[in-house]
């Protein structure tokens, strides 16, 4: 990286933290610390609400995504508008009227303090684990793409944010999530300006459209449907997205206590509904923009020689195994197949200038065809990594956006964009820290360890909770550099658990007369019923939420009217 | 009295969330007709 884009970098890191001190004055007790003292406008909740579920793998995965398999992943957010809506309608007053800290709380006032420990437990183990990862997954791609030390890198990645977010707690967060999301956003956007820039003379906007979508990258609506019928263990169609979407978000968004922390430091219920609502307005066309920004990569890369595989770092290890005679034939026969591409693109600058529709159908069709011959040598080479077991991933979807950035965005831009990474990752870090310590103090250390602290010996212990939740997320992050597989296991780990969390909170809601005890034992029962059906079937995981809370409702109601029925009527 | 949940610009709450799912319908409507074009 050059200098000036060092420079870019470190302004625009040390210009957050400083904001983030900056922002840091409250008042020192709880309500000041994890609330804001419930004073924050309902602009300041969207863009805080944005920045905490927006990671950096936000930014870097969703442009490889529509790379690699088009457009289609915008389908995943179908199903959040409508649960802005429900949360609205549902938890949000509630929320409100009991003047709760966590969203935990409330489960105790209408079942019992184990249905409320457990629950806030599965919150802290899953949030936990994830933001270990949220720290390690950005730093990992950094690392291989720079050269930087992944362990330091960890540390500046989940380490830096701590300095402002313990001091300010959740104003803090939301102040520099204010801004973070400003810069990322332009970032975002003069790389997409850029791209277009960068495509040939005569290939404009429009024709870098049709092209992408002509080559199967704008794909955005979906149905799931084969020949055999609906594929189950298709991911991303528009069905999954909006039944699977909208349990998901509304476990998110409703029970995760790194969202409900945002929009309980509204000044009203009035300002937390309007954060939620806009939010529901802006977040899918956010990520059908971040998305196109791939679709237009990939047409860069129609005109520009593309890497076989993204990631160099498992390739050059892949060379010092036995298996790298095998790798070479594959890049042999790459470099047939990119002098193929070149040829074939040369004519379609002049072929769309001239509007020669049956010419350049001819031209699409035939790039179609080398499109699918390189996917099949990336197919191998992704092979070769797995079967000789290097280090890193096998997978070059993250890599694909922030490897066209380094080799080919302008001085200045490069560093603009790294800053990015950072600052996305500190947004969603920093909420999910101060919502660790809020659940672990509130729900823990309030109820078990220490019931009469002062005020100010509570602001006290809440920010040692916040530096004690960052040290774990940075060993976390530490701890798994280099253990690839069990990353995947970690992030598979939130869709066991939220569908069961959101079950409880439904029962909670909307089936009265089912208790504490029936509640618990069915949140058990529907947790192994999720990591079951994970273990032995191929359902697409964002199924996992929808069968986890559905499963919950029913042998609630189940047990309440069998088992449990005479501590109902005794009630 | 200043009642705290009045909603901005509309009458009730109930026509901002017509208004989001109005939007979603619109949305999808948009990326269906834009698929079918480009592809």
């Amino acid at each position: 990286m050059s200098t000036p884009d060092w420079i870019v970098l470190v302004a625009t890191l040390l210009s957050i933290i400083i904001y983030g001190i900056y922002r840091s004055r409250t008042t020192r007790d709880l309500d000041g610390y994890f609330l804001s003292n419930r004073e924050m406008p309902w602009y300041l909740i969207l863009l805080s609400i944005m920045g905490t579920q927006a990671s950096a793998i936000t930014f870097l995965s969703a442009p490889g995504q529509a790379y690699t398999d088009g457009m289609r992943f915008v389908q995943y957010y179908f199903g959040l508008p409508l649960a802005m809506v429900v949360l609205c309608i549902t938890f949000l007053p509630i929320f409100h009227k009991l003047k709760i800290y966590t969203a935990y709380e409330f489960l105790e006032k209408r079942f019992d303090l184990k249905t409320r420990t457990f629950t806030s437990f599965l919150f802290l183990l899953s949030r936990g684990l994830s933001t270990g990862i949220s720290v390690y997954a950005p730093s990992i791609i950094l690392s291989s793409l720079l050269g930087w030390n992944i362990y330091i890198t960890n540390i500046i990645m989940g380490g830096l944010l701590i300095i402002y977010t313990v001091s300010g707690g959740a104003k803090a967060v939301a102040y520099t999530q204010q801004l973070q999301l400003g810069i990322v956003f332009t970032g975002m956007f003069l790389a997409g300006y850029t791209v277009v820039k960068l495509l040939p003379e005569g290939i404009g906007f429009s024709d870098a459209l049709s092209i992408s979508g002509k080559m199967g990258r704008l794909n955005v609506i979906t149905t799931g449907q084969t020949d055999q019928g609906f594929d189950w263990t298709d991911r991303y169609n528009i069905f999954s997205g909006v039944i699977g979407g909208f349990f998901l978000a509304l476990s998110y968004f409703g029970t995760d206590q790194s969202q409900v922390g945002r929009y309980l430091t509204a000044k009203s219920i009035r300002e937390s509904r309007m954060g939620l609502l806009m939010n529901g307005l802006v977040k899918v066309p956010m990520q059908f923009f971040i998305l196109l920004i791939g679709a237009l990569v990939f047409v860069f890369y129609q005109f520009n020689p593309s890497p076989l595989f993204f990631n160099k770092i498992p390739i050059e290890e892949v060379r010092q195994t036995s298996y790298r005679d095998s790798l070479s034939a594959i890049e042999k026969q790459h470099a047939v197949l990119i002098e193929k591409k070149k040829q074939a693109v040369a004519k379609l600058p002049s072929i769309v200038s001239a509007q020669a529709d049956a010419e350049e159908e001819k031209v699409l069709t035939e790039m179609k065809g080398l499109q699918k011959e390189e996917e099949a040598l990336r197919s191998q080479v992704k092979k070769i990594i797995k079967s000789s077991q290097v280090k890193g991933e096998a997978n070059d979807t993250n890599y694909i956006f922030l490897r066209f950035v380094m080799d080919y965005l302008p001085v200045g831009l490069v560093g603009l964009l790294i800053a990015v990474i950072f600052l996305a990752a500190w947004g969603s870090i920093a909420a999910a820290l101060n919502s660790l310590a809020s659940a672990t103090m509130v729900d823990f250390h309030k109820k078990f360890l220490s019931k009469g602290q002062s005020d100010e010996q509570e602001y006290k212990t809440s920010r040692l909770y916040t530096l004690g939740w960052g040290i774990f997320c940075i060993v976390v992050a530490e701890l798994v550099t280099g253990m690839g597989s069990l990353i995947e296991a970690v992030n598979v780990l939130g869709s066991w658990f939220y569908g069961v969390i959101l079950g409880i909170f439904l029962v909670a809601f909307y089936a009265k007369r089912v208790g504490g005890n029936a509640v618990f034992w069915a949140a058990l029962a529907g947790e192994v019923l999720v990591i079951g059906m994970y273990i032995q079937t191929n359902l697409a995981w964002l199924w996992l939420n929808a069968i986890g809370a559905i499963a919950v409702i029913i042998f609630a109601v189940i047990l309440q009217g069998t088992i449990f029925q005479k501590e109902r009527d005794k009630g | 009295m200043y009642n705290e949940d009045k909603p901005p610009l509309f009458k009730s709450w109930t026509s901002w969330y017509y208004l989001v799912i109005g939007f979603l319908i619109l949305q999808v409507v948009f990326f269906a007709l834009f698929t079918k074009y480009f592809a």
